[in-house]
């Protein structure tokens, strides 16, 4: 593969996982909100082979398949399963509207950029671009987190700050040592049960999972 | 050389044989006697590590004079939690506020959480210790949620959401000081490892460095409560069990600062000044926000949780300052504050159980009624508001003859009018506990290891208050002189 054409795939991948994190804000329902989350990690993996065949480290390999097959599959699954047994409605229950929504996202990314500039210099080209994505796509999953009511949304904004790391991380220097993204590809897997498993806890106490109904600890 | 390896089984295995104990009576006996076991241990590796400045280096781990400092710290700590929970958890049992199960389900969760804050300070790589503080993140987030009532489940809730994200921006800074050090570095395996990431400090990109040292600073800062990303910490220590209160405040605080503070010695090296005006910073923001709350909080946990962000508002302050004396003093601080902050949630604990209330203004008569636990108090409270003779006296004396000797006299007068402020806060609420008259049938509550911590802190701290080992105040100097990048 020439370095034009890898180049180019990765600013596609970068930029699909942009577009979907934006299509996540907009989202109202909760279904698709996690096949959007599947369709992200899908990008992520996409993005981890192209690294892989590229540069031809072996670790990256264990990490694409690693994604596709928790992030893609597993995790989704789980979130879908935990849906179902608190039998929550289907809506998204924005605090923020859609439209605003979105334009605190232009804002973000707008910053995104800004925030990166000074680190041009020392970076490749093709980091260049990605890191500014990357950045934006954490700070979307950010928002998501704090501008969503249902304690699942907030796992799902988790998730999506994570991949938008991994994607940062994949791209500026080809991954960190395998151990290291070994244990936080687990450690993300093991807060995404422990938050489904509070969300149920939640809904048993509040009767409901709307995490606006704790607002009882203050001074 | 299992040294090590030793070191964090031991918590591991108490709580392994916590949860197939045959006998409900015996598991927190368990629990205490492998707390003494393990506490040994950590003394006996650790000891040598502090005193004669050996590291102990090889596979994964990476153990010097800072870490041992930290895990002897740990260690005692959660030795004197176990010696509390015990009774605690069996006056909650007589009010059956707790059924078996959940009993031994504590005594699991707290054994493993011990074992992953200890290893979070052997850890040789940057990326390592990130994994293991998430990971007392996930772990300490069931003990913060333990009664699983409406507040408690809010505030593990708030806990898990807030240091999770705040952590994942430390993550972000961890990749950019890997994508800077693997050029520089070469070998991609240990380019995130502090003693190659110390060497290779002066190369690394300094606009990189900067941003990197910004998020550190924040992610981790959130988990060691400074302003203003302090707010899940009031909830989460005035919710959990208060024996898990007190270790939350004294050993899981510290986790978080000891990796910032690893972070600082290479930003540092690379940038220097850049670190020490952001610790200074988010330092003097944390004394001023808990100055306000500790004078207007009336719940005697919150106001303790509040006095953790002022300490460790101060601690950073001595951090930022940035001279020998201010660092020195920081460490010291560091163990003033872990040996006294125990003493205060113990006795919140005391009150709590026989009051049935967290409020302050509701709790009178203790003078009469329950004569050790206000004993005790009135010593905690002296202690943690810097009074002679205990040790964080010394600490805060020190700190403040190191801004004198810099020359900074405005951030002493803003330290010490917060201070005053402090003081004025905790005198305020508590000694009215002491006096006046109450219809309650309260009394102290009996059993000799829910003494038996009291006596040994009180001891520790009047003893650091007064006379300072010599070959102790060598060891701090020696891990001072490894912040400063000399030989570790």
């Amino acid at each position: 593969m020439d370095a034009t054409l890898y180049e180019n795939l990765i600013d596609i991948c970068s930029i699909v996982m942009l577009l979907i994190s934006v299509m996540a804000i907009a989202s109202t329902r909760m279904g698709k909100l996690v096949q959007l989350f599947a369709l992200h990690s899908l990008a992520l993996s996409a993005l981890a082979f192209i690294v892989a065949w590229y540069t031809g480290n072996n670790h990256i390999y264990i990490m694409f398949a690693l994604t596709l097959v928790l992030k893609v599959y597993v995790i989704p699954k789980f979130l879908e399963y935990t849906m179902d047994k608190i039998s929550i409605e289907r809506e998204v229950e924005p605090v923020i509207g859609i439209p605003g929504s979105l334009l605190i996202c232009a804002i973000m990314m707008m910053i995104a950029y800004l925030v990166t500039e000074p680190m041009l210099d020392s970076l490749s080209t093709l980091g260049r671009n990605c890191l500014a994505i990357s950045l934006s796509v954490v700070f979307i999953g950010m928002f998501m987190m704090s501008a969503r009511r249902k304690a699942l949304t907030e796992s799902i904004g988790l998730l999506l700050v994570e991949n938008g790391l991994f994607l940062g991380a994949m791209t500026i220097s080809h991954g960190m040592p395998l151990i290291v993204e070994f244990g936080v590809f687990f450690d993300v897997i093991i807060a995404v049960v422990i938050i489904g498993i509070f969300a149920y806890r939640i809904n048993r106490t509040f009767k409901s999972i709307d995490v606006s109904n704790m607002r009882r600890l203050k001074d | 050389m299992i040294d090590v390896e030793l070191v964090i089984l031991m918590p591991v295995v108490a709580a392994v044989l916590c949860g197939i104990a045959p006998r409900e009576r015996a598991i927190s006996w368990i629990s205490i006697a492998m707390a003494v076991v393990g506490t040994a241990v950590t003394f006996w590796t650790c000891g040598p590590v502090f005193l004669d400045g050996t590291v102990i280096e090889y596979s994964l781990w990476y153990v010097d004079g800072m870490s041992a400092f930290f895990m002897m710290i740990t260690s005692t700590v959660a030795l004197m939690v176990s010696l509390y929970s015990r009774n605690y958890l069996g006056h909650e049992r007589e009010e059956k506020a707790l059924d078996a199960v959940s009993e031994k389900v504590y005594y699991v969760y707290l054994n493993l959480f011990v074992a992953v804050m200890l290893s979070v300070y052997t850890m040789s790589s940057l990326g390592l210790v990130w994994i293991v503080i998430e990971i007392t993140t996930l772990i300490s987030t069931f003990l913060v949620g333990f009664y699983r009532d409406e507040k408690s489940t809010e505030a593990s809730w708030k806990y898990l959401i807030i240091c999770s994200v705040g952590i994942t921006l430390a993550l972000i800074g961890i990749s950019l000081v890997y994508a800077s050090a693997v050029g520089v570095v070469g070998d991609e395996t240990s380019a995130l490892d502090w003693k190659v990431l110390m060497a290779a400090a002066p190369f690394l990109d300094p606009a990189i460095l900067k941003t990197a040292m910004v998020l550190v600073v924040i992610g981790f800062g959130t988990k060691a409560g400074f302003a203003p990303m302090h707010t899940w910490l009031p909830d989460a220590h005035s919710q959990a069990p208060t024996p898990v209160s007190a270790l939350l405040s004294a050993t899981l605080l510290n986790c978080a600062l000891y990796s910032i503070l690893r972070f600082y010695t290479i930003s540092e090296i690379a940038i220097p000044g850049f670190a020490s005006t952001l610790m200074l910073l988010f330092g003097f923001m944390s004394l001023f926000v808990a100055s306000m709350f500790i004078l207007n909080s009336m719940d005697i946990k919150r106001t303790l949780a509040y006095s953790s962000i002022e300490h460790i508002g101060l601690i950073t302050i001595g951090f930022g300052i940035g001279t020998e004396t201010s660092i020195y003093a920081a460490l010291f601080m560091v163990m003033a504050h872990s040996l006294t902050k125990p003493i205060l949630f113990f006795c919140a604990g005391n009150i709590m159980q026989q009051y049935g209330t967290k409020d302050m203004s509701l709790v009178r008569g203790m003078g009469k009624k329950m004569p050790f636990t206000a004993t005790m108090l009135s010593i905690g409270t002296l202690a943690i508001v810097g009074m002679p003779p205990f040790a964080v006296f010394m600490g805060e004396f020190t700190l403040f003859y190191a801004m004198v000797d810099s020359g900074l006299w405005m951030l002493l007068a803003l330290a010490v009018t917060l201070i005053i402020v402090i003081f004025a806060g905790f005198a305020l609420h508590i000694y009215p506990m002491f006096t006046g008259e109450t219809d309650k049938d309260v009394h102290d509550p009996r059993g000799f290891t829910r003494h038996l911590p009291f006596v040994i802190l009180t001891a520790g701290i009047v003893f650091f208050g007064l006379f300072m080992p010599e070959q102790m105040s060598n060891a701090i100097e020696g891990i001072v002189h490894g912040v400063f990048g000399g030989a570790l």
